[in-house]
């Protein structure tokens, strides 16, 4: 199992104790295409923080590839975060005053890889999604789903076991949201990239191949989607 | 290295004005660091500037009354020195310290050359004077060890009175005779050249006596003093005995505390002679060079410090300011940091962005600063450097070299540096604890 979480429990301090994840049991191999879905308040953005290592959690146990990610220091969060997670967000989180390529060498720079050698890998990345042109221009010159195909470049750049998708829909149309999940889907069939999404958009999870639905803090069902028969809404199209 | 800086551009960048503002705080602050700094060794060295190449270890020893009753002897009595005083400072007692000891006897005496005349006091000296009392020749030469031997008689003219003597007009040698000085600059028309009166003979006491040399007038001391041999000035005004005081060259004294124990010492064994007590202070006066200077030296350093810690208050403000603006660039750049550490960027990353922004911020407008204020230090030089004061009728520069040297400049790069990393340390610290999750929501 690449992703393993054993009794998870997390609860925010902030006046009032608040106890989010509630014990979550969750595996997830090498290669699946899963999206966590949930309303909002149901716990799944603190999951995606903590299977990011943005955010630390109380009592259970976490492990990457068999390796345990607990207690550890920020410096060393970072740099699994760099090796082995790879984010792609809701508002696209480009660096504003940098250009595509810029931007997607940025997590190279940080593993200390010397300039020529990150741009190349990073016009590759760019080349691949179809952004060559782009190359250059800064996020504001771009439409949304550029800037997302830009944001995925960036996440793929280090080669990460896991890329962790919030809301990668969020902000886009329907036709590019549908775009956006058909590259991710190519990634995950052709590539074998491991992806989780969260979302609470019944569509953009039915594009996933297993759905893990949580709910107050509690994972209820986890839904085999191999077929892309679970949208409330159809099969054909994402919702909005 | 390259990739930090094109970091530290781009922050810059978007923020010009800004930065421009905040880097003239700090300018300005290492402007007038440099500057007072300049002034203040332009003012030392104006103050200094006598001194140099003069023997410095020098005592001058003059008599004076007794302040205390002793030995039967009532206080305000008047001590005159002698011979004894002479053979008793080069004596045994204190030749552990004392080299070479001199003394000087004069009077009042009348000179005249042909019609002119004018008054003054003749001092029998030695050689060694000149160094000791910073006579300044500037014609002919100043007694030597054959003048002495000899009893030559021969004198040595300070400028004004050879000006008097050769007298431009009449005029002159009525007011000498007046007593009140007059002097050869005061603009009487025609200037005279005093170097005239070397080799010819002027009378003195009714003596013919050769002008061998002309002093530069120097209003700090009696203008109508002129020299003769000690051993003549002796024989021919017959005066046994009596010294007017004595100057002796030392060495082996070097902290402030070793010169006054000598002093204490020295006081004490030439008081006892003259039957005063040995702790009175008034019985004879002892000058000592040395330990003025010492002094000089202690003075001059407590201005540089001074001028130190006003500058570095002045820069203080600056750097104030620098830490300001990296708290508030922190702040905007909050969810950008926040992107950094979810894509890798561990806390020093951070830390080193801030910090090497206020460094660079600190450093280039510190180093504009520096060299404008070391241009300051040039137009200062060219303008009230080249400026005197009259005091006494002597020329005194006002600064002389106002400037700071390469010691200074580096001590000052160290400040930069410094300063700049104390403004960055704290934005950066908080830049760095930032938490990845709360930076991404902030927007």
């Amino acid at each position: 199992m690449l992703i393993e979480l054993k009794d998870v429990n997390k609860t925010y301090n902030n006046g009032q104790p608040l106890h989010v994840l509630k014990g979550i049991n969750l595996s997830i191999d090498s290669g699946e295409f899963v999206s966590i879905m949930g309303a909002s308040g149901s716990g799944k953005s603190t999951l995606l923080n903590i299977l990011g290592i943005l955010d630390n959690y109380d009592t259970g146990e976490y492990h990457i590839d068999g390796r345990l990610i607990k207690n550890l220091t920020e410096k060393q969060a970072a740099d699994y975060r760099n090796r082995m997670i790879g984010f792609i967000f809701q508002s696209f989180n480009l660096i504003g005053f940098k250009t595509a390529v810029e931007n997607v060498e940025l997590p190279l720079f940080y593993q200390g890889v010397n300039r020529h050698k990150r741009h190349e890998l990073a016009m590759q990345y760019l080349d691949k999604l179809g952004l060559t042109d782009w190359a250059h221009h800064y996020p504001n010159e771009m439409s949304g789903g550029q800037k997302q195909r830009v944001a995925i470049a960036r996440a793929l750049i280090t080669g990460p076991k896991i890329l962790l998708a919030d809301e990668p829909t969020g902000a886009l149309d329907s036709k590019t949201s549908e775009e956006v999940m058909q590259l991710l889907s190519a990634l995950n069939r052709d590539e074998g990239v491991t992806i989780i999404v969260v979302t609470h958009e019944s569509g953009v999870a039915n594009c996933t191949n297993k759905i893990v639905h949580i709910k107050d803090g509690i994972i209820g069902e986890i839904q085999d989607n191999r077929t892309h028969s679970a949208s409330a809404f159809g099969t054909a199209t994402i919702m909005k | 290295m390259r990739d930090l800086f094109t970091e530290i551009w781009e922050s810059v960048r978007r923020n010009k004005l800004r930065t421009c503002l905040t880097g003239f705080a700090v300018s300005w602050g290492i402007f007038m660091l440099i500057v007072l700094l300049g002034a203040g060794n332009g003012l030392m060295n104006a103050f200094l500037r006598g001194g140099e190449g003069v023997a410095t270890n020098t005592m001058k020893v003059y008599p004076g009354r007794t302040s205390k009753p002793y030995d039967g002897l009532k206080e305000g009595r008047r001590i005159e020195l002698d011979d004894k005083d002479i053979e008793l400072t080069s004596g045994k007692l204190f030749s552990q310290y004392v080299d070479d000891v001199v003394a000087t006897v004069g009077t009042n005496a009348q000179v005249s050359y042909g019609k002119k005349y004018t008054s003054g006091y003749i001092e029998g000296n030695y050689p060694s004077r000149k160094d000791i009392d910073r006579i300044e020749v500037i014609r002919g030469r100043f007694l030597n060890d054959k003048d002495i031997n000899e009893s030559r008689k021969v004198v040595v003219l300070p400028q004004n009175m050879a000006e008097n003597l050769l007298g431009g007009d009449g005029a002159v040698a009525t007011g000498a005779q007046m007593g009140s000085l007059h002097l050869g600059a005061e603009g009487d028309g025609k200037k005279v050249d005093p170097g005239k009166l070397v080799g010819k003979y002027v009378k003195i006491g009714g003596l013919a006596w050769k002008v061998i040399g002309i002093t530069k007038s120097d209003m700090s001391r009696n203008d109508n003093l002129f020299y003769a041999p000690f051993t003549t000035v002796k024989t021919v005004y017959n005066k046994g005995k009596a010294i007017d005081d004595l100057a002796f060259t030392f060495h082996g004294l070097n902290t402030e505390k070793e010169n006054e124990a000598f002093e204490k010492e020295y006081r004490a064994a030439v008081n006892l002679y003259h039957r005063a007590a040995p702790d009175d202070e008034r019985a004879v006066w002892i000058w000592n060079r040395f330990k003025q200077n010492l002094q000089m030296n202690k003075g001059t350093k407590i201005l540089s410090i001074a001028l130190w810690i006003i500058g570095l208050f002045t820069l203080l403000g600056g750097i104030v300011g620098v830490s300001n603006i990296m708290l508030i660039t922190v702040k905007e750049r909050t969810h950008e940091f926040g992107i950094r550490k979810a894509i890798g960027a561990s806390p020093w990353d951070i830390t080193k962005l801030i910090m090497a922004e206020s460094v660079s911020i600190t450093a280039i407008f510190g180093y504009v600063g520096m060299f404008l204020g070391m241009l300051a230090c040039q137009l200062i030089d060219k303008t009230v450097g080249q400026s005197s004061v009259s005091i006494m009728d002597e020329k005194v520069a006002m600064l002389v070299n106002p400037f700071v040297g390469l010691d200074v400049a580096l001590e000052a790069t160290l400040v930069l540096i410094i300063a700049g990393t104390i403004a960055g340390f704290f934005p950066a610290r908080k830049a760095a604890m930032v938490r990845p999750i709360e930076a991404l929501r902030a927007e």
